[in-house]
């Protein structure tokens, strides 16, 4: 419980009023000389019961009469984890806001969202708190805005639905930024969110670094999470896990592989409906157990027909986001492959790993080029770029900076004679020779070009033999290293595009790449696969992976009629930009419905001023509400009862002489 | 009757005036020492006609009922009744409890008024008067004696008399019955604060020595209405243990202690035979007085 006037709490030891004045009283005694002591010591005899503890109740009723009365005039709100108004009125209360997927999850007896319900709460809650500022930072966005009352929560933009994951460090940081930008006063901080485990990140690093810097704010800080991780029932979803078009002798056929998932073991039967173009085709699938898979379900299309969207989608239930999935398809083009090397001899390895394309759909081109005849390369049509030559400098930089802009991936390789040139923050030093051959320490096995296969395996990194590598300096994420340390595979953050360095190269006596060629092989094909998916005409991209300025210019083609334009990257949905289809999908984290533990949040708030609530979607209970009325009730009944113990027993003289 | 011309302050001569009015009677036969207006339980000179017995050699000649002989041929004595003085003890009770007074007269100073008018009216009608103050035993005595003279001493010792010290009501007046040796009237002027099984005992034991035994109760009304606002630290006036207390807290249980007191010890007073006369200090005494005279009147006479 907590008070929008918690200094009037002060007046609480008035409660002990009663009990004073009783003392007072007490000590302010008459003497008299009394002859009739024997009737007062019969009297003490027959003190027992309740008569004995009459009195004390009489002084408890005084005392909670007035400590009610205090209670009353404090204004007390009734919640588990109120701290509105413990510190008095905030500076500034900012609100994040988690709009990630998972909070479109409705209780099937109600039609409001997580997100709806937490909003209508927490501007509930807020209208009684008081603040000078209002700030909203939403998880999709990580802009804050400002807000004139909490109530213009319920109309903001950045509070409807997205498909894009949230990341609550990312949010913390962002309210982090703002405190430390706009020097806030008493800040108060809600968080409204499902403790999804995916958007709560929990094992990101800077979480730590958070809440030190939290605590070393002056200003005092305090954090409110309302939490709605109640999981959701009866629930099935679909993803798309492949879609191929492909040529047939009577046209063509678009092969979709999907996964459904289902928090319900029992037999299931149940309509899948694919929209192709705005063309709606229905198939009854039935299985037992909580996966389904399905591959390669041919749905046939206009052989004319070298692009298009489509949607899948299952019946409706309490968790929408997951009942549809979009993508696009296009015909397989040849994938453009410009390998750049100083001398053509060395980078056959290389050049074959990128040739062989592991599906036969797809053709890949190799086109080798020395880096000085550059200035005529068709770079829009490159899916990959494998450079094993000095950095480039100038104007090629300039012209790789596009292409990496526009989605590219590129590898580079260490040159014969490693310069001063850098690129992207980073330079090659000088070729090292191992003592013996080296072995990689460890790799991420998680993602990028190292991630295990599709089935689980992971990549034979660890085989792979390195015998000289070339030392690489610059802040690069490490994807692969060997055990003294030094960068094997290492790639430069962008936020569009793959820029990668790979320490060594595909000569025997530098590395056994060639000879092992697996990694090799699956590092040069998926950097090719990203860079096609990027590149191409059809991309099926996650929301919030992409700069959300990109989606203003975009044209919807299916998905939300509500969706702003400026949140197309952000909603499931087909959108069109000039001849490229884009599919954007929630990610598959989002599909694991993990939450942290009450605990486990506590444990990252640790050490600062932190309470918490749980609600339910579709509860528009209020979390705060004021409960005077109760004290008052409470204060009159105790002076009724205080009233009735102190009436003294009717007696008369005639009585009394019996 | 001008015996004592010095002013008493509990002696108030229009009071006695109006009292003098009713004759103080005894309810049983005394044995007084001279002829008086009481009843006596012997034989005597009186002009009332008791009985005729036989006669026995020895017999006063001069009380043969002649006539009777010369109807019957026998010879009878004749019997009248005797009317004797009346003895007339008062019992004062001198403890410390009868020095509380809530209404300007403490009780004790009621007492003084009640046995000095009782007194007074004894040693008009000619009966003797003792008085004896008692507290933790006799503290101070005077023997019954009628001669007017006598008053004054009574009203000297009641004059001399103070409430103070602890009572032992019950063994004195187990020590008065037995030392009083002739019947005789005994009114006990006292608050009574003693168990009435006790004082039922007491009672009796003057009841068996023939005694006619009459009792003032004098309470304060504070006694009874126990009506304190503020705590209260209760000295007891008889030296005993002082209690502090809440009266709102003890005042329900105080009456009801009380009540069941008096109720017994009314039960006492009419299981044996005694003239109760309870009365508040805040009632004039003289009403009292009158009830208690009067009644015996009624009842008077009986031999």
């Amino acid at each position: 419980m907590s008070f929008l006037e918690p200094l009037l709490l002060a007046g609480l030891p008035l409660a002990a009023l009663p009990i004073l004045i009783h003392l007072i009283n007490q000590r302010r005694f008459q003497t008299i000389d009394w002859g009739a002591m024997r009737f007062l010591l019969e009297a003490n005899r027959m003190s027992r019961g309740f008569a004995r503890i009459r009195r004390w109740l009489i002084l408890a009723c005084r005392a909670l009469a007035v400590a009610a009365l205090v209670f009353v005039v404090t204004r007390p709100l009734a919640s588990g984890w109120l701290g509105i108004a413990g510190g008095g009125a905030a500076d500034t209360t900012i609100v994040l806001l988690d709009r990630s997927p998972s909070m479109h999850q409705r209780e099937t007896s109600s039609a409001a969202s997580k997100l709806e319900t937490g909003l209508a709460q927490l501007i509930g809650a807020l209208e009684l708190a008081d603040s000078k500022r209002w700030v909203l930072i939403d998880s999709a966005t990580l802009q804050p805005q400002e807000l004139e009352s909490p109530a213009a929560l319920e109309n903001a933009t950045a509070t409807s639905p997205v498909s894009a994951s949230a990341h609550l460090p990312s949010l913390l940081q962002a309210a982090h930024d703002y405190i430390g930008e706009n020097r806030t006063g008493q800040t108060e901080v809600w968080i409204v969110s499902d403790l999804h485990s995916n958007d709560w990140d929990a094992g990101d690093g800077r979480w730590q670094s958070l809440r030190d810097s939290f605590l070393q704010f002056k200003q005092g800080m305090r954090f409110h999470l309302l939490a709605y991780a109640e999981p959701p029932k009866q629930n099935i979803g679909v993803r798309v896990t492949d879609v191929r078009r492909q040529r047939t002798n009577d046209g063509a056929s678009l092969y979709v592989s999907l996964h459904l998932t289902s928090d319900n073991e029992g037999k299931k039967k149940l309509p899948l409906r694919f929209d192709l173009n705005g063309a709606s085709t229905e198939h009854v699938v039935e299985w037992e157990g909580p996966d389904y898979e399905l591959r390669d379900f041919a749905l046939p299309i206009d052989g004319e027909l070298k692009q298009g969207w489509g949607r899948v989608a299952v019946q409706a239930d309490a968790y929408p986001v997951d009942d549809e999935f979009f993508f696009v398809f296009a015909d397989a083009a040849p994938r453009q492959v410009l390998l750049v090397a100083e001398n053509s001899g060395i980078p056959r390895a290389l050049k074959l790993a990128a040739a062989i394309s592991p599906d036969p759909v797809f053709v890949n081109n190799v086109q080798v080029e020395d880096p000085a005849k550059l200035a005529t390369v068709p770079w829009e049509e490159l899916s990959l770029v494998l450079w094993q030559a000095p950095l480039p400098e100038g104007d090629v930089a300039r012209q790789v900076d596009q292409y990496v802009a526009a989605g590219g991936q590129v590898i580079f390789l260490p040159p014969k004679n490693p310069g001063d040139e850098a690129y992207a923050r980073a330079r090659w030093t000088e070729w090292r020779d191992t003592d013996g051959p080296a072995s990689v320490e460890n790799w991420r096995g998680d993602q990028d070009l190292l991630a295990r296969t599709q089935s689980g395996a992971a990549l034979p990194v660890g085989e792979l033999q390195v015998h000289r590598f070339c030392g690489l300096e610059g802040e690069l994420s490490k994807l692969a290293w060997l055990r003294n340390g030094a960068n094997l595979l290492a790639r430069q953050p962008t936020t569009r595009g793959g820029i990668y360095f790979l320490a060594t190269d595909v000569a025997p006596s530098n590395s056994s790449l060639a000879t092992d060629g697996v990694v090799l092989y699956a590092l040069v094909q998926r950097a090719l696969a990203a860079g096609a998916a990027e590149r191409g005409n059809t991309r099926n991209a996650i929301a919030g992976t992409l700069d959300d300025e990109i989606g203003s210019n975009w044209e919807k083609f299916a998905g939300s009629d509500e969706t702003l334009s400026t949140e197309y990257a952000l909603v499931g949905g087909v959108y069109g930009d000039d001849d490229r289809l884009i599919a954007i999908n929630r990610s598959a984290a989002e599909d694991d419905a993990e939450v942290l533990t009450a605990e486990r949040v506590r444990g990252l708030f640790n050490g600062l001023q932190f309470d918490m609530a749980s609600g339910r979607a579709g509860d528009f209970a209020a979390i705060a509400r004021e409960i005077w009325r109760v004290f008052l009730v409470c204060m009159l009944v105790a002076l009724c009862v205080e009233a009735l113990l102190c009436i003294p027993k009717a007696t008369s003289r005639a009585e009394a002489l019996p | 009757m001008a015996v004592d011309r010095t002013d008493r302050t509990f002696v108030d001569p229009k009071i006695l005036g109006r009292l003098a009015a009713i004759p103080l009677s005894a309810r049983r036969p005394m044995q007084g020492s001279v002829s008086g207006r009481h009843a006596s339980p012997h034989r005597g000179a009186s002009v009332e006609f008791a009985e005729y017995r036989k006669y026995v050699p020895g017999d006063d000649l001069r009380r043969l009922d002649w006539r009777a002989h010369g109807r019957t041929d026998r010879y009878y004595v004749k019997e009248f009744e005797a009317d004797t003085n009346l003895r007339c003890c008062l019992i004062v009770d001198t403890s410390g409890s009868m020095g509380f007074g809530s209404t300007g007269l403490s009780k004790f100073e009621v007492a003084q008024r009640i046995a000095a008018s009782i007194a007074y009216l004894a040693v008009q009608q000619g009966d003797a008067v003792g008085l004896s103050c008692v507290a933790d035993g006799v503290v101070k005595s005077l023997p019954m004696k009628r001669n007017p003279a006598h008053l004054r001493l009574v009203f000297d010792l009641l004059e001399q008399a103070q409430s103070a010290g602890p009572t032992k009501l019950v063994s004195t007046l187990h020590e008065l019955a037995e030392t009083i040796r002739q019947r005789a009237l005994v009114v006990i002027i006292s608050d009574f604060f003693v168990d009435p099984s006790e004082l039922r005992e007491c009672f009796e034991h003057f009841r068996f020595r023939k005694h006619d035994l009459a009792a003032f109760h004098l309470l304060d009304p504070q006694e009874i209405g126990f009506s304190f606002q503020r705590p209260m630290r209760f000295i007891d006036m008889e030296g005993g243990t002082s209690i502090f207390a809440e009266p709102n807290d003890i005042a329900e249980r105080y009456r009801k202690a009380l009540e069941t007191y008096l109720t017994s010890l009314k039960q006492v007073a009419v299981e044996t035979g005694l003239d109760y006369h309870r009365m508040l200090i805040d009632e004039p005494f003289d009403a009292s007085l009158m009830r208690f005279l009067t009644g015996r009147t009624k009842a008077g006479g009986v031999r």
